[in-house]
């Protein structure tokens, strides 16, 4: 909310600079910052008359206009279609630099020559309005500088309002404020307007069905008014807080929204039927048509205010067009109301449709407010378009709003701050919040909460206002903490930080994707799942909860082989979710990590080869990181699913925990334009977290020396790797420690269908030194063994 | 023991040949030969072995495979002077570059998820998780986040349903821990969270946030205040100043916002605090007593602190990154700069 700083004069004596009150507004609760103007940085931008407006000669749509600037008088040409005689505007004169960079020169327009320019507000760089020049007030001073003359005007400070200070939603609220840090007094806008005889009563009666939804209702008749458009100091006003100027009816009731934080609504009389307002629900799929021209089908939540036959509001958010205010309006109708907040909230909800006034409503108006802000605006409406006022006001109450009576224990203040606050201190604070006192003694106060605060209801809410007050700057910090840890701590913490160091130190970067997906992206799973869908997305790109990781990282792949980054080794670690009945959330949420590796898996360095991503190295990095976490060698198996190629998949104690493999090229190209390969390990981090064991025994080191032996075969190429090991260390029995596969070949020198394989053998037993006859005996048998049982040939 | 003698000549001759090989490729490639190649003196001499008796075997073994070892040694460094310093030996290029294996780097939102998680932890606060996916009561409802009050709008939301949705702060993991366990409580909730805003270089649908709860007998805004201080000063320096300013969270009463002095300007001002002097960094209170009612905790025995910060927002800061798509991007060009 944007306040100004002269508006806020008005109604209290502001003894701070305007840096000053932003700051302490900002440490009472109310974050404040100044806007900064444009035009404080321009110079040679001076107020100036129009005296005379002639046609340009030899143009239809330009003008010379005369003016002057009180002590120098100057031709400018202008192509504005409101500029006009009498006016006063601001003139940029010649070698003024605009804030777009344009400097003033000299120059002939169509043949005559322009010694200035007239300026829209959007050259000033104040708004982006370039419908016309910026006009100013009659009464600004010839010759001024801009910038100076709207400092003059007071400057804007913007509050972030929190959504518990409805009270703050107005000038008025903001200065009482102020009043409490100043002591000042708070001057409210004086009433002046006398009554006629011609009373409310006899021309409108209020029937309210649904008191809970409104329990207050208000209203005023004034006849005879005359429509026109507003003053300048009301559309400046007005445009100062981002409100379009309509005429002076609609103005008035703006102008004091905005003052008072009190929404009003203004009805041509004459359209009111059967001389009666009811307040009642809307029937579902009732049809309206609201101010903006929109028509808008309700439900039987929303709150309507009708004449005798017809809707003529929706209560607390938007008037109708039937009843508007049109420049033949004569007798006018004033509505103030309390609306309950969850109605309105509803409403404009429901509507998708967020106006000043449905703001202030939800948060709450002050219900004790509602007839002085009927008073203010029938003033204000008396001195702008004239008018005679029916006497009294029509005022409907049938369900009081009782604000809370509360009592605070003072030892509480110091158990929740920490510090002692003098009692007399804290009670001179509520009396200045608007509270009345009903009790107090030495240990406690009872008081009873202003209308204007419907945030005030308990005890804790009045120690905020405590520490609020007296500056949470001011309070100290404990020096000595109390440190107390808690009784149950989840270890998982600990363990996802290994596996990601552990991940990073096999050389795979961490990255972060979207976990909001497209349908399409979810089908990429190892087993059918229903995915989590949002009622709500942003788009249907991201409609979906995640259910795998790895689409997310083959997006990473291809950004980054899109920028000519093809060598990659990455890793994400989070959560996946499908649905899942039987959950509290109806979603299963597993925590995974996955790797994708592509192209080469060092950086490029001089003197020697890179490797080369495969299978192969994701089955290396997995058998290494369950290892590492205490789990026995995994078991690998084949499987089958149309996203890869050549897919293993393992279990940990029966429970599935991981699958690696080649992406499936087509799907790759086809999918996401991915030429090279990409290979990717996909692992369900909770089972290693849950399996993981870390009881490291030692094994001593051995004493005696061990002997080496390789075995070189050719073999028939279907006959799997581990078959061969198994064969090797049943044949090598207790003596042979250890067998390492170390040799692959194909090709040049082989026979078709026949592989050559080396193994390298550490025979090595723990309390002696081996010979080498039984060594020797140990690889004929694993020679024969070879021989007759894989069809191995030595080489 | 003919054999050792051999070997010992063998092995002189080696040295003295050694340095006289000429460093090109053919020179090098035909000493290697010479020596260790299937008909070179080396494997000569490990022809003669296998002939021995078991008890010279163990005696010369030894000796010979030291031979080998030296004479490949020997052999590898000739080469990598081939490769590295071309002819001239006495030329050392050391602007040549270092080499070194490729590691992976941690993701900088975790690693400030970690910095700040490790502070904190020092001051025992133990860590606990808790779903993305939440229901309404405990992302708002137990958070005293009334239905239909605006407050919700300070965080928009995604629905699966009504009841459903993806969490908007960690603060549920808040209330699951009170559930779960009696006071004292001390704990600290990282994850992931969702927002329903559109994306931009401002904000993402989905970042991070590190929140704090201790719940304790006689835990006071004072406790928080020193708390907070000590981990800012950790954190961000130790001549790091903080600002409190009253602010407003349903589940915290009273709450407030926590600036530090801007660490890029010292607070003179500047166009990452929007000249202010001040950055905001996270947001904290006393737990307001309706929390402690929904999750049966009695409010008049105890009191209780949470705060709470997101490391996207804070890594950004530090270190100068004005566009938060980066972190969900994976562009390995940025990632290595951390
Ligand atoms: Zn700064």
């Amino acid at each position: 909310m944007i306040v100004n700083t002269k508006w806020l004069e008005k109604y209290i004596d502001i003894p701070y600079s305007p840096e000053e009150l932003e700051e302490h507004l900002t440490y009472i609760g109310l974050e404040s910052k100044i806007q900064k103007s444009p035009v404080d940085k321009i110079r040679g931008v001076v107020i100036a008359e129009v005296l005379d407006v002639l046609h340009h000669p030899n143009a239809d749509r330009l003008s010379i206009c005369k003016v002057s600037t009180g002590f120098d008088m100057q031709d400018v040409v202008c192509g504005a279609p409101n500029v006009a005689k009498g006016q006063k505007v601001p003139l940029a004169l010649l070698g003024t630099v605009l804030p777009n960079g344009m400097e003033l020169k000299p120059v002939k327009i169509r043949g005559i020559s322009s010694e200035g320019m007239i300026c829209a507000e959007d050259e000033l760089g104040i708004s982006s309005d370039h419908s016309g020049i910026m006009v100013l007030d009659e009464k600004a001073p010839l010759g001024m500088e801009l910038s100076e003359y709207l400092s003059g005007e007071g400057t804007s400070i913007d509050i972030d309002l929190t959504p518990n200070r409805p009270d703050c939603t107005s000038p008025i609220g903001v200065a009482r404020e102020i009043s409490i840090l100043t002591q000042g007094e708070l001057k409210i806008p004086e009433i002046k307007f006398k009554e006629s005889e011609e009373s409310t009563k006899d021309y409108i009666d209020v029937e309210i069905e649904n008191i809970d939804g409104c329990p207050r209702y208000a209203a005023r008749v004034i006849k005879n008014v005359k429509i026109a458009s507003s003053p300048q100091w009301l559309i400046d006003h007005l445009k100062g807080v981002g409100i379009r100027s309509i005429n002076n009816i609609v103005d008035a009731s703006n102008f004091v929204l905005m003052e008072t934080g009190q929404p009003l609504h203004t009805f041509d009389y004459r359209k009111i039927e059967g001389k009666k307002i009811v307040v009642r629900n809307a029937e579902d799929g009732e049809l309206v048509e609201t101010l903006d021209g929109i028509k808008r089908a309700l439900s039987k939540d929303i709150l309507l205010i009708c004449d005798a036959k017809n809707p003529v509001a929706i209560a607390g958010v938007m008037g109708l067009g039937n009843s508007e205010i049109t420049p033949e309006t004569k007798d006018i109708l004033i509505e103030s109301a309390y609306f309950s907040p969850t109605t309105i909230r509803n409403g404009s909800k429901y509507l998708g449709l967020s106006t000043e006034a449905s703001y202030r409503f939800e948060r709450g108006v002050d219900p004790e407010g509602i007839t002085n802000a009927v008073n203010r605006i029938t003033d204000l409406i008396i001195e702008l378009a004239g008018g005679k006022v029916c006497k009294g006001i029509v005022d409907k109450y049938p369900k009081k709003i009782s604000p809370a009576v509360v009592k605070i224990r003072f030892k509480r203040i110091n158990r929740l701050i920490g510090i002692d606050i003098e009692k007399s201190w804290v009670k001179e604070i509520f009396e200045k919040l608007g509270c009345k006192i009903l009790k107090s003694d030495d240990k406690s106060v009872q008081v009873l909460s202003p209308t204007w605060r419907p945030d005030l209801e308990r005890e804790v809410d009045y120690i905020e206002e405590v520490i609020r007050i007296y500056g949470m700057h001011k309070i100290p910090s404990a020096k000595r903490l109390q440190i107390q840890p808690s009784h149950e701590v989840d270890s998982r913490y600990d363990l996802i930080e290994k596996l990601r160091s552990i991940l990073c130190s096999y050389g795979y970067f961490e990255v972060f994707n979207n976990s909001l997906v497209s349908e399409k992206q979810t089908q990429f799973t190892f087993k059918p799942v229903k995915p989590v869908k949002l009622r709500n997305p942003l788009s249907l790109d991201m409609a979906y909860l995640r259910t795998s990781l790895i689409p997310g990282l083959i997006n990473t792949a291809r950004w980054n082989i899109n920028r000519r980054n093809c060598d990659l080794q990455i890793f994400e670690l989070g959560f996946i979710q499908y649905f899942d009945p039987d959950s509290e959330t109806h979603a299963m949420e597993i925590l995974k990590f996955s790797l994708l590796i592509t192209g080469a898996l060092e950086d490029e360095h001089w003197g020697y080869q890179t490797r080369k991503s495969d299978v192969f190295i994701l089955k290396g990095v997995i058998e290494d990181l369950t290892h590492r976490f205490g789990i026995e060698s995994l078991k690998f198996e084949k499987c089958k699913n149309n996203y890869f190629k050549n897919l293993l998949g393992s279990n940990i104690n029966g429970k599935e925990f991981c699958y690696l493999g080649q992406i499936n090229q087509e799907y790759l190209q086809s999918e996401w334009s991915i030429e090279v390969p990409i290979y990717v390990l996909d692992a369900n981090a909770s089972v290693l977290l849950d399996q993981a064991k870390f009881e490291i025994r030692y094994k001593p080191l051995p004493i005696y020396p061990a002997i080496e032996r390789d075995v070189s075969i050719l073999l028939p190429e279907k006959i799997p790797i581990e078959e061969v090991k198994q064969k090797i260390m049943k044949e090598g029995g207790e003596l042979l420690r250890e067998v390492k596969f170390y040799d692959l070949y194909h090709g040049k020198n082989i026979d078709n269908g026949l592989k050559s394989v080396t193994f390298n053998l550490v025979f090595q037993v723990a309390d002696r030194t081996l010979k080498d006859k039984e060594v020797d005996k140990r690889m004929l048998a694993i020679h024969e063994v070879l021989k007759n049982d894989l069809n191995a040939k030595l080489r | 023991m003919n054999l050792l003698d051999r070997a010992e000549e063998v092995r002189f001759q080696f040295k003295k040949d050694l340095s006289k090989v000429n460093i090109d490729i053919q020179s090098v490639e035909d000493f290697r030969l010479e020596y260790l190649g299937k008909k070179g003196y080396i494997p000569a001499l490990f022809r003669e072995f296998t002939s021995l008796s078991v008890e010279d075997k163990r005696k010369c073994g030894k000796i010979l495979n030291q031979i080998k070892k030296e004479a490949e040694n020997s052999i590898d460094t000739l080469k990598q002077r081939l490769n590295s310093i071309g002819i001239d030996e006495d030329f050392f290029d050391y602007t040549l570059p270092g080499k070194l294996p490729r590691l992976g780097h941690l993701h900088p939102v975790t690693q400030t998820m970690n910095e700040i998680c490790s502070i904190f932890r020092e001051m025992g606060f133990g860590i606990e998780f808790g779903p993305e996916v939440e229901t309404d009561y405990y992302n708002f409802q137990a958070l005293n986040f009334p239905e239909n009050h605006p407050a919700r709008d300070m965080q928009d939301t995604f629905f699966i349903d009504d009841s459903i949705l993806l969490r908007t702060h960690t603060s549920p993991i808040q209330i699951r821990a009170m559930e779960k366990q009696k006071p004292p409580i001390r704990i600290l909730a990282p994850g992931r969270v969702y927002r329903n805003e559109a994306i931009s270089a401002r904000s993402y649908c989905t970042f991070h946030q590190v929140e704090g709860l201790y719940v304790d007998e006689n835990v006071t805004f004072c406790e928080l205040k020193g708390t907070l201080e000590i981990f800012a000063k950790r954190y961000f320096g130790k001549d790091v100043k903080l600002r409190f300013r009253p602010s407003y969270f349903p589940f915290t009463e009273p709450s407030a916002e926590v600036d530090i002095s801007c660490f890029i300007c010292g607070g003179s001002g500047c166009r990452v605090c929007k000249h202010t002097g001040w950055l905001e960094i996270l947001g904290c209170g006393m737990v307001d007593p309706n929390v402690f009612i929904s999750v049966g905790i009695d409010p008049e025995k105890y009191t209780g602190y949470a705060f709470g910060m997101g490391p996207d927002r804070i890594a950004m800061l530090k270190y100068g990154i004005d566009d938060i798509r980066l972190f969900f991007e994976g562009d390995i060009r940025f990632l290595k700069q951390f």
